[in-house]
């Protein structure tokens, strides 16, 4: 069964990016526009999320400490999406329990590598 | 399909820009406010991450320095000051220009755009020191997923996703290099797993690398009593034998190098020394058979059900009008269907007729609703019109926007948006007075201009209304004498009075200033909502202000309507302002002695025969039918000889020949192919009722002209 993949961004283009490339690689692919709509999806069952930081209503950071006091969600591996700017953000991220990043901009292929990475 | 990110980008980014737009001058207002700001980074860092993703790199860097100004302000380093918000104003609008650039419309200045970045320097870096841009100061290596190529942190921006074909991720180093034993040491953070990394991934990833031995070292493992189930004590020590160089190694543990403790060494650079005492600590780990490693598997396997949670998608409106007017096709052949099947007696085929029916109801409904947009991006746009005006003119002067959730159909606010311009740049300049004056006045100084929507049946209204000083009856009366439009001696009723604005080329300014007044008057707003099959109104209260209501349809394409039979000829009166369908006598015809008037439950209702309205031959009927229909001038009713049922009006526009036929708002075609035309019951009883006064009036007075129809009260 295809896994499934929680995209959070506020930017619609790139969620729109982030879901076709993975639907495009089999991969079944949940949108949410910040924390809050993340965590109401999270009811679903979901195998990975890739998150923004900068968001409104609940931001990324706040949306991992959330996600990481879920106890079905403790394992699950979460991706933050930074920009070149946010070195002490990134540390905050892992912090608050973040498996792994990617910084923006990032192409297909890199989003692509990255998720097999985490989720194989 | 990067085109089509692009083009999502684009969309996106011009949302942003009103929702920054909308936060920089709600900060106007309020210039503390640390969430308008927290609001205005958000859209500024948003514009600029997608827009480096889609390879709008010049708006990326440019947003960059704006973005660094905003996240000052959020911490507290930078204020708040009104040259600030002009700047970011201005930048708003560059950042749109690049924009347009991109979507093929002429080049953005980038002299402009030098020109704000330099003062945003100034601003958020007053020493003068260089700030390096985002493409220079990338220094935060990136995931390196190619190695090799990125060995070197990306110095530039290159958009990356026109590089297509892309570097392969495929390893880059020489495949047939000799391969290497490779020493690897892992103790990972105690809490990897619970952050979700897997060490079995890093493990299957290697041995993509190469052939892979893995040996656990179990000796930090506590006793089960002070075993914490979530957390790592195991030591990994792998042996790796691959032509891999030390970087793609690396690169499999990037995301837990930081927290874990992690050695990658080459057997052949070790010296012997080294490598015995290696070995040394190697060994006893070997003799240990391997253990069994529990590890929390994410939850794979999970049922992926919801995959279908998608908010929406963006269509482009060609797309959906193309849809509506298929509808619109499909609506009129399953008149004719309806028709066909009735006649044909089948009861086959009339259910089948029924049910294509209910759905042909069903998807006019849907995809009506598709192109229904609410007032809000529209309103909110005026905003920045009334900011920039009220500096313009040094009037202060508040928007205060309501039913701004209102839907209209998209076309209709698509061709909104200059009328409403003008009335609003009208205010600005003409109706509300400067501080000083309205101080004078004994009003409050600043002053307010409400932009209101509404529903009324199948109509939306939209008021602007301002508390200025209103029109002056006579300056209008002495200014259309000027410009002959009226006789000196005209009489003419307040109502009649404002609708002489209406006219071409009127204009109470003395001079033209730059705001309004360029010969462009209030019979364009009037031409574009009656395009719209509009109607609009002028409420006047002198000293306190005016207000303009615009009556406009929800839609343009398709109606509710009710037909009904006039003789041989079939008209569609508009259903949502149906109220109720009574039987006219001959009986009750002579109870009204003569006057139109008849008694519908108890109530009096006056009514106009059609047949009588529209002179057609037609014999007046033992029985006729009254349709009470509820318009702006109260309850009316609307005698025909028989109402025939619902029907899906599909609106055909008129010729150019019927344009000044006010009452009749367009025509339809039937089932069986014949055109019925659409009453706009409120012009026409607004008809009947200025042809009355008319009539009185012309006995004593001339009117040179007069078309005052637009205005009543």
């Amino acid at each position: 069964m295809a896994k499934t993949i929680l995209t959070v961004d506020d930017s619609a283009s790139v969620r729109q990016m982030v879901k076709f490339t993975l639907t495009d690689a089999g991969y079944a692919v949940i949108e949410a526009v910040d924390g809050q709509d993340a965590l109401a999806k999270l009811a679903n069952p979901v195998n990975l999320v890739i998150t923004d930081l900068n968001m409104p209503n609940l931001d990324g950071i706040g949306l991992i400490r959330r996600v990481r006091a879920i106890p079905a969600c403790k394992g699950m591996p979460i991706i933050m999406l930074t920009t070149e700017s946010q070195e002490a953000r990134k540390q905050e991220g892992k912090a608050a329990g973040a498996t792994g990043w990617m910084v923006k901009p990032f192409t297909t292929q890199q989003l692509l590598a990255v998720v097999k990475k985490v989720l194989g | 399909m990067i085109d089509q990110y692009r083009q999502a980008y684009q969309e996106e980014a011009r949302e942003l820009l009103s929702e920054l737009e909308a936060a920089l001058l709600a900060l106007d207002g309020d210039r503390t406010n640390l969430d308008v700001v927290g609001r205005a980074f958000r859209a500024l860092h948003t514009i600029k991450g997608s827009g480096a993703m889609f390879g709008f790199d010049d708006i990326a860097g440019f947003t960059h320095h704006l973005e660094t100004a905003f996240d000052q302000l959020r911490n507290g380093k930078l204020a708040v000051t009104a040259d600030l918000i002009a700047l970011a104003l201005g930048a708003s609008d560059q950042i749109k220009a690049m924009l347009e650039e991109a979507g093929g419309a002429r080049p953005a200045d980038p002299g402009r755009s030098a020109e704000i970045l330099a003062a945003v320097r100034r601003l958020t870096d007053p020493s003068g020191s260089v700030i390096a841009s985002p493409a220079g100061g990338n220094h935060e290596p990136q995931l390196n997923l190619e190695p090799q190529l990125n060995n070197e942190p990306q110095l530039n921006n290159e958009p990356q996703l026109n590089n297509e074909p892309q570097p392969n991720i495929e390893p880059q180093w020489e495949k047939d290099a000799p391969a290497r034993d490779w020493r690897i040491h892992f103790r990972p953070a105690p809490d990897i797993l619970s952050n979700g990394a897997n060490p079995l991934r890093l493990f299957s990833e290697l041995r993509e690398l190469g052939a892979l031995q893995v040996r656990v070292d179990t000796a930090e493992v506590p006793p089960l009593a002070e075993m914490d189930a979530e957390r790592c004590y195991l030591i990994w020590e792998l042996v790796l034998n691959t032509p891999a160089p030390r970087e793609a190694i690396r690169d499999v543990f990037i995301f837990v190098e930081d927290d874990s403790e992690l050695s990658i060494e080459t057997t052949e650079f070790q010296s012997t020394a080294g490598e015995a005492s290696s070995q040394a600590s190697a060994q006893p780990a070997a003799a240990r058979p391997p253990l069994a490693v529990v590890v929390r598997q994410s939850a794979a396997g999970a049922p992926a059900a919801a995959a279908h949670a998608a908010k929406s998608i963006r269509v482009s409106a060609d797309k959906l009008d193309q849809l509506i007017n298929v509808v619109g096709e499909l609506v009129t052949v399953q008149a004719r269907l309806s028709e066909a099947s009735a006649r044909s007696n089948d009861a086959e085929i009339l259910e089948i007729a029924e049910v294509v029916e209910r759905l042909t109801g069903e998807l006019r409904n849907n995809s009506m609703s598709i192109r229904m947009l609410p007032l809000r991006s529209t309103f909110e746009r005026f905003r920045r019109l009334v900011h920039d005006l009220g500096i313009d003119l040094k009037k202060d002067v508040e928007l205060a926007i309501e039913g701004a959730d209102t839907e209209l159909d998209k076309t209709v606010i698509d061709q909104l948006n200059d009328p409403l311009v003008h009335l609003i740049r009208n205010s600005m300049d003409h109706g509300i007075e400067t501080p000083q004056a309205r101080r004078a006045a004994g009003k409050k100084p600043k002053a307010t201009i409400q932009l209101a929507a509404m529903h009324s049946g199948a109509q939306v209204l939209i008021r602007v209304e301002d508390d200025g000083r209103g029109l002056d009856a006579g300056a209008v009366r002495a200014r259309a004498v000027e410009q002959g439009l009226i006789e000196t001696g005209a009489r003419l009723s307040e109502a009649e009075i404002f609708a002489l604005i209406l006219e071409p080329g009127f204009s109470t300014a003395r001079e033209i200033t730059d705001v309004s007044g360029r010969g462009v008057g209030m019979d364009v707003v009037r031409r574009s909502v009656e395009a719209l099959r509009g109607t609009l109104e002028i409420a006047n209260r002198p000293g306190a202000g005016m207000t303009v209501t615009l009556r406009l349809p929800l839609t343009l394409a398709i109606i509710d309507g009710l037909l009904v039979r006039v003789g041989a000829a079939h008209f569609v009166l508009p259903l949502a302002n149906s109220l109720e369908c009574v039987e006219l006598t001959r009986r009750d015809v002579a109870e009204g002695r003569g006057n139109h008037i008849a008694k519908v439950r108890g109530e009096i209702i006056p009514y106009i025969r059609l047949s009588e309205y529209f002179q057609m031959q037609a014999e007046r009927r033992e029985r006729e039918q009254i349709m009470v229909i509820e318009t702006e001038h109260g309850r009316y009713g609307f005698v025909v000889d028989q109402v025939l049922g619902d029907h899906q009006t599909v609106i055909k526009n008129l010729g150019k020949t019927y344009r000044n036929v006010a009452e009749v708002s367009g025509a339809t075609i039937l089932g069986n192919g014949t055109v019925a035309l659409i009453i706009d019951p409120h012009r026409l009883v607004q008809n009947v009722i200025q042809a009355a006064s008319e009539d009185q009036r012309r006995r004593t007075a001339g009117i040179h002209r007069n078309r005052g129809a637009y205005a009543q009260k």
